[in-house]
């Protein structure tokens, strides 16, 4: 994660990159102010160049997409952020397949978000994403309590343990699947947002890190929605 | 006629008797007389034995009975007289006994046609028992109709010997050497068309007996066609040449049914295959077109929108179609989290409300009904009361399953409803209850909208399922 700061009144530089046009000109419009879309890419070799070329604080960066090696989203994070320090992905996907998603995770992504969701929605996660956030929709908070065995009753001892989750980090997915927003899910555990953050993100760094065979197995089996 | 279950050897005397109303001991004191006249009573036995169905144990069998017992009747006296009563009645015998386990398409017309003359051959001119050995090396394009092909070349066989055994005890020198084979031939062949009538029944015999017939019809054919020619005429080039290409073709013919078999599978799989490819590539069309337009009409409608509403539904319902009726469109269970998901379908037809279910833990296969209805009921309560996004939740881990039902509403107190109100206190907190379980209503995240958590003990891991359709 960088230190790269941005003021809360500068535009919030995107890239966007779907292969659907009529997708991408759709988000474009619904962004709010807040985002500057310097430029869209439609192939995996058109977004690497792209986000080298630009060095975009965020890629709003769909899952399946064509050429490169067919690695999809993925590829286009393990090619380009070598090369783009400074730029933040944030995965975008109609898929609920959790292999995917967690495909584009463990390559590199910091946060999961479905397309259907609002204009609004998006810019909050890619502002989020911008300041070294992770986000996390409620699926994705469900299909890690279920990889990591949390719903099994498998609860990490050490904090550095990274196959399975503390007991904190347990009950912050259970509430974040449940729906709630940050806030309010440090408003139940009587914790600050600042920490509920800290959770998310140390869960985020196991779900790229950990070697735990479910997280790809299951992937494999099971459906996000 | 049929073999009954409690048999001494074969059953064939029982079944007999059973069969023409006289008594066993007689029947079988025939047999034995008979099988002592140069074996005639034992090839008799054997041909029944192999043609006559085994009784299933229900009585009041509707096989045809055809005219066996004419055709038994001069059998039980000697072989000699009328071998054309067997001839004409063979294939009737055998038809009934071999319709229960023979769609054999035959593929030998030409034996089938000449199997019931070779016998009255046989008997008037017993010194050339020769034409029935050409009849299996000679395959004729199959025929449609199912003939009882198997019970016609056995009793050939049968009667071939037998007539020979005549002849040879009325003083015609018959030589066994070309008899013998014979029988062993066609033996064989019979093992190998039955092995081949089980196959095309789709019965999945059990390997071990598979094995073994296939084995020995193999070995039958090779050994009779090579004994045919080694002990015939003087060994010369020519008979040895023809024996190695008579045992080539009875290989042939003999292994015929396996390779129909495999190449009828490999052109089932193709079809299969291509139908599967075909249905991928509708799927991942829809999954980009489609799916995303769907999504977009959601992102620019605005969450609450009618218009999100339909697009949603039809997002799910293709979805639904998509992943899971791909995987398993027999698996006519349906597990707690889909049922809850088609609750939400359903609810979020009527009312202005977006569900966000969310499934974890190994989802049991049967929803316990309790729990089930008093969320359908929660659902309902969020989508009247407070609309927008209700997050449903459930998890099922070892100590039982959790589910709570969020909404961002104007919030609920429990306190609040009259005494006379059925809906949350009765189908939602009793049912629980009842069923042993906990029903809690409060107020959600941040003291806004109400939060429904139940929960039930136990239960739905009894039948846990590694794969959910979450």
């Amino acid at each position: 994660m960088t230190d790269v700061t941005f003021l809360a009144s500068a535009a919030l530089p995107v890239v966007i990159v779907d292969d659907h046009s009529i997708f991408r000109s759709g988000l474009r419009a619904e962004l709010d102010s807040g985002i500057d879309v310097r430029g869209e890419a439609a192939t995996v070799d058109d977004a690497i160049a792209l986000v080298i070329e630009l060095q975009p604080r965020v890629v709003l960066l769909d899952v399946h997409l064509p050429g490169g090696r067919g690695g999809g989203g993925a590829e286009v994070i393990r090619d380009a952020a070598p090369a783009a320090p400074n730029t933040l992905f944030l995965a975008l996907s109609v898929s609920d397949a959790a292999e995917d998603v967690v495909s584009v995770i463990r390559a590199g992504a910091r946060g999961y978000i479905t397309k259907s969701a609002s204009g609004a929605e998006v810019s909050t996660a890619a502002r989020r994403v911008a300041e070294g956030d992770a986000v996390f929709s409620p699926k994705l908070a469900g299909f890690v309590l279920d990889a990591f065995g949390a719903v099994a009753g498998e609860t990490a001892i050490a904090t550095e343990e990274l196959d399975r989750l503390s007991a904190r980090e347990q009950q912050v997915m259970r509430l974040i699947a449940r729906g709630y927003a940050y806030k309010e899910v440090a408003g139940s555990l009587f914790i600050s947002p600042k920490t509920v953050e800290t959770h998310v993100s140390a869960v985020l760094r196991k779900l790229q890190l950990s070697s735990r065979h479910e997280l790809t197995a299951w992937a494999l089996e099971r459906k996000l929605l | 006629m049929s073999r009954p279950r409690l048999r001494l050897i074969g059953g064939v005397c029982a079944g007999f008797a059973q069969h023409t109303g006289l008594p066993v001991g007689t029947v079988r004191i025939a047999t034995v007389l008979l099988a002592l006249c140069g074996g005639a009573g034992a090839l008799l036995y054997a041909w029944l034995w192999a043609t006559t169905p085994s009784d299933s144990g229900d009585f009041g069998d509707t096989l045809p009975k055809v005219s066996l017992t004419r055709a038994a009747a001069p059998g039980s006296s000697a072989p000699r007289p009328r071998p054309a009563a067997f001839t004409a009645d063979a294939p009737r015998v055998a038809a009934t006994a071999t319709t229960a386990h023979t769609h054999a398409a035959s593929a030998f017309a030409v034996s089938a046609a000449s199997a019931p003359t070779a016998p009255t051959v046989a008997a008037r001119a017993p010194a050339v028992p020769a034409p029935a050995v050409s009849a299996p090396a000679a395959p004729a394009p199959a025929a449609r109709r199912p003939v009882p092909l198997v019970g016609i070349v056995l009793g050939a066989a049968l009667l071939l010997t037998g007539a020979a055994l005549l002849a040879n005890r009325l003083g015609a020198s018959i030589s066994f050497a070309l008899v013998i084979p014979t029988v062993v031939v066609l033996v064989g062949v019979y093992f190998a068309w039955r092995q081949f009538a089980d196959l095309r029944s789709g019965a999945a015999p059990s390997s071990s007996a598979a094995f073994v017939r296939t084995l020995g019809a193999l070995v039958l054919t090779a050994l009779g066609i090579v004994l045919f020619f080694i002990t015939g005429a003087n060994p010369s080039i020519w008979t040895v040449l023809a024996a190695a290409v008579s045992v080539l073709l009875g290989l042939a013919i003999v292994t015929a049914p396996w390779f129909i078999r495999l190449s009828s599978d490999l052109a089932d799989e193709r079809a299969a295959r291509a139908r599967e490819a075909e249905r991928a590539d509708i799927a991942a069309h829809l999954h980009d077109s489609v799916l995303q337009t769907l999504a977009l009409i959601q992102q620019k409608a605005g969450p609450h929108s009618e218009a999100a509403r339909l697009a949603r539904a039809q997002e799910r319902e293709l979805r639904e179609w998509l992943f899971v009726g791909a995987g398993d469109e027999r698996d006519e269970r349906v597990d707690l989290a889909t049922e809850l998901r088609r609750a939400a379908s359903l609810i979020e037809a009527d009312f202005a409300v977006q569900f966000d279910v969310v499934a974890t833990g190994t989802v049991p296969d049967e929803a316990p009904e309790p729990l089930l209805a008093a969320a359908r009921e929660a659902m309902f309560n969020a989508a009247r009361h407070a609309g927008g996004t209700v997050s449903v939740y459930l998890e099922c881990g070892p100590g039982g399953a959790l589910l709570s039902v969020t909404d961002r509403g104007p919030g609920f107190r429990l306190d609040d409803v009259p005494g006379d109100r059925f809906g949350v206190r009765e189908s939602i907190v009793g049912r629980m209850r009842r069923a042993g379980g906990t029903a809690v209503v409060g107020s959600g995240p941040g003291g806004a909208g109400t939060e429904i958590v139940l929960s039930l003990p136990g239960t739905p891991l009894d039948s846990p399922r590694e794969q959910a359709h979450s």
